[in-house]
């Protein structure tokens, strides 16, 4: 894959650096680690207790399934059907995805 | 027998541990590990870094990329120190309080009755020294420049910064002959006033009377007055039996959790509970213990008297109370910035917002205050859809509760957070169930602010 062109190459390598800072900044404050704070009151900071059921490291998918269940009213009627209640579909999503980065 | 046993463990831990939560009464997986160090502030930190660091304790920032001065160690401050450490790049932080040890305010009630020693509710700040490289400096602050973000300690010791945090709490209003305060302990800052009361009402005859006042909303804690009388009154029903409690609320009805608490104050509580609404104490006698309101005296063997609450002092020196009432800060919801002076946040019970009074969501505010500097720090711009939650438990009686819980979503044309309907609501009833989360949410809380 070596470009046949050098100075396409080279113009390649400068967008890449001037994207640098861009991708830095944007990595510095992963999406829905905010929105996961929340979490954290009860299950612990990054979700790695002490408290409630941890949440750290469990796949993105489960977490937002449970969510959903709270949601429909399946788990009952205590605190976590109240709290899954106020997030939109978008906001779970993004914040399961972040918890799922936790180890 | 358990608890009793659990008791006396805790009280034997918090003699040597401030740091964390060695306290573990209600959560039976811990209090079997009651051998294990429950403090290991220099253990590697399992729950440090962003998630993609390879751990390890923080040192401060050889070289910080900004500077960032908190002002009180509470649940807010402590949490957005911790939260600054965290997130942030190379931010330097020092935290300022008058006191090296904070008293929890949540759980304190439980003091009253015996339930919880007042070593039980005690953190101090090794852990955020530790741990997160926090700096802390123990001392009174005397002044705050906002413009020039510069604070001048009682000592003269000058300190600078790129921003600053104050999360100072509550003060109370001057309550006319209220010459001895000892003599009506508000204990709503956990403390010595905690004890003292306790012991009054331990002291209290069995067919005495005690008399507790709400101040008129907002203050620290909405459901926390209502909490506390229904613990005092199935107190009083176990070890006062011909004794009462009058309630005397400055509201016009209950300011929260209202199906709950006026089914407790009313049935559950009634042969022992006098609930009185819009009762305002204009002044009191503390040699007699009477407290005077528009409806005449009320005398009591012993008085909790809460008094209206406001941001301390040091928020009016700098010039930062600026909402209606003249009592608290105004801020940004999106980054907690003072509307009076941009380089000074405000966050926890001193800020004027929609949220209620508390730690649970102070803690909140403290993360998303941290949150707002980092992207600030980095030249962007804070989140512009924060959310935020407040959950809590109330005592109903000395072995049940209730719970109530508030999820706030940032509303762009009003630009202040606004609850959730659906998400906004308490249980249906109490129960020894819920008593039992409330230590293992306690526990979490306080982990997630102060380790």
């Amino acid at each position: 894959m070596s470009p046949r062109n050098p100075l396409r190459a080279s113009l390649a390598a400068l967008a890449t650096a001037a994207l640098v800072p861009t991708l830095a900044q944007a990595q510095a404050v992963p999406e829905g680690r905010l929105l996961a704070s929340n979490c954290f009151q009860c299950h612990g900071t990054n979700g790695k207790g002490p408290g409630f059921d941890k949440l750290a490291g469990k796949a993105s998918s489960e977490i937002y399934k449970e969510l959903v269940e709270f949601r429909s009213g399946k788990e009952g009627n205590g605190v976590m059907a109240k709290h899954a209640l106020g997030y939109t579909d978008a906001q779970l999503r993004a914040l399961s995805t972040y918890l799922s980065t936790q180890r | 027998m358990q608890r009793r046993k659990l008791l006396s463990a805790g009280a034997a831990l918090a003699g040597t541990a401030l740091n964390l939560a060695a306290w573990a009464d209600d959560d039976k997986k811990k209090s079997k590990d009651k051998d294990k160090p429950k403090d290991k502030p220099k253990d590697k930190p399992k729950d440090s870094g962003t998630g993609t660091s390879t751990g390890g304790n923080l040192p401060p920032p050889a070289v910080p990329k900004s500077r960032v001065i908190v002002i009180g160690g509470g649940m807010a401050g402590a949490t957005v120190a911790k939260y600054l450490r965290l997130w942030g790049d190379a931010v330097d932080v020092t935290l300022i309080d008058r006191s090296p040890v904070y008293t929890s305010c949540i759980m304190s009630s439980l003091v009253l009755t015996g339930q919880r020693t007042m070593a039980s509710l005690n953190y101090g700040y090794d852990t955020l020294r530790i741990r997160y490289g926090i700096r802390t400096v123990f001392g009174e602050v005397a002044a705050v420049d906002p413009v020039s973000a510069r604070v001048t300690l009682a000592s003269g010791q000058v300190l600078m910064a790129d921003r600053i945090v104050m999360a100072p709490g509550i003060a109370f209003d001057d309550v006319p002959g209220l010459t001895q305060p000892d003599a009506m302990p508000h204990a709503w800052k956990a403390g010595p006033q905690t004890a003292l009361l306790a012991a009054q009402l331990a002291a209290m005859p069995t067919n005495g009377v005690a008399v507790l006042t709400i101040p008129k909303a907002p203050y620290r804690c909405p459901p926390g007055p209502y909490e506390r009388a229904c613990l005092i009154a199935d107190w009083i029903k176990a070890r006062k039996p011909q004794g009462k409690l009058i309630v005397l609320d400055a509201n016009p009805d209950f300011v929260t959790e209202r199906d709950n608490f006026s089914s407790a104050f009313l049935g559950l509580h009634g042969p022992i509970i006098e609930y009185h609404n819009n009762v305002v104490i204009d002044s009191v006698d503390p040699t007699s213990r009477t407290v005077f309101t528009a409806n005449g005296p009320v005398r009591g063997d012993v008085v909790n008297l809460i008094p209206p609450q406001r941001a301390p002092k040091l928020l009016l020196d700098t010039g930062l109370v600026n909402d209606a009432t003249g009592r608290f800060a105004r801020v940004n919801v999106l980054s907690y910035a003072s509307t009076a002076a941009p380089l000074v946040h405000v966050i926890g019970d001193s800020a004027a917002t929609t949220q209620p009074k508390a730690g649970h969501i102070a803690n909140q505010e403290a993360k998303v205050c941290a949150d707002a500097l980092v992207r600030i720090f980095a030249g962007g711009s804070p989140d512009p859809a924060p959310v935020t939650n407040s959950a809590c438990y109330s005592t109903i009686t000395m072995s049940q509760a209730s719970w109530l819980h508030a999820l706030f979503q940032y509303n762009a044309d009003t630009a202040t957070m606004q609850a959730v309907a659906a998400a906004t609501g308490a249980s249906v009833g109490w129960n020894s169930g819920s008593f039992k989360e409330m230590g293992t949410w306690f526990n979490a809380l306080m982990g997630d602010t102060f380790a």
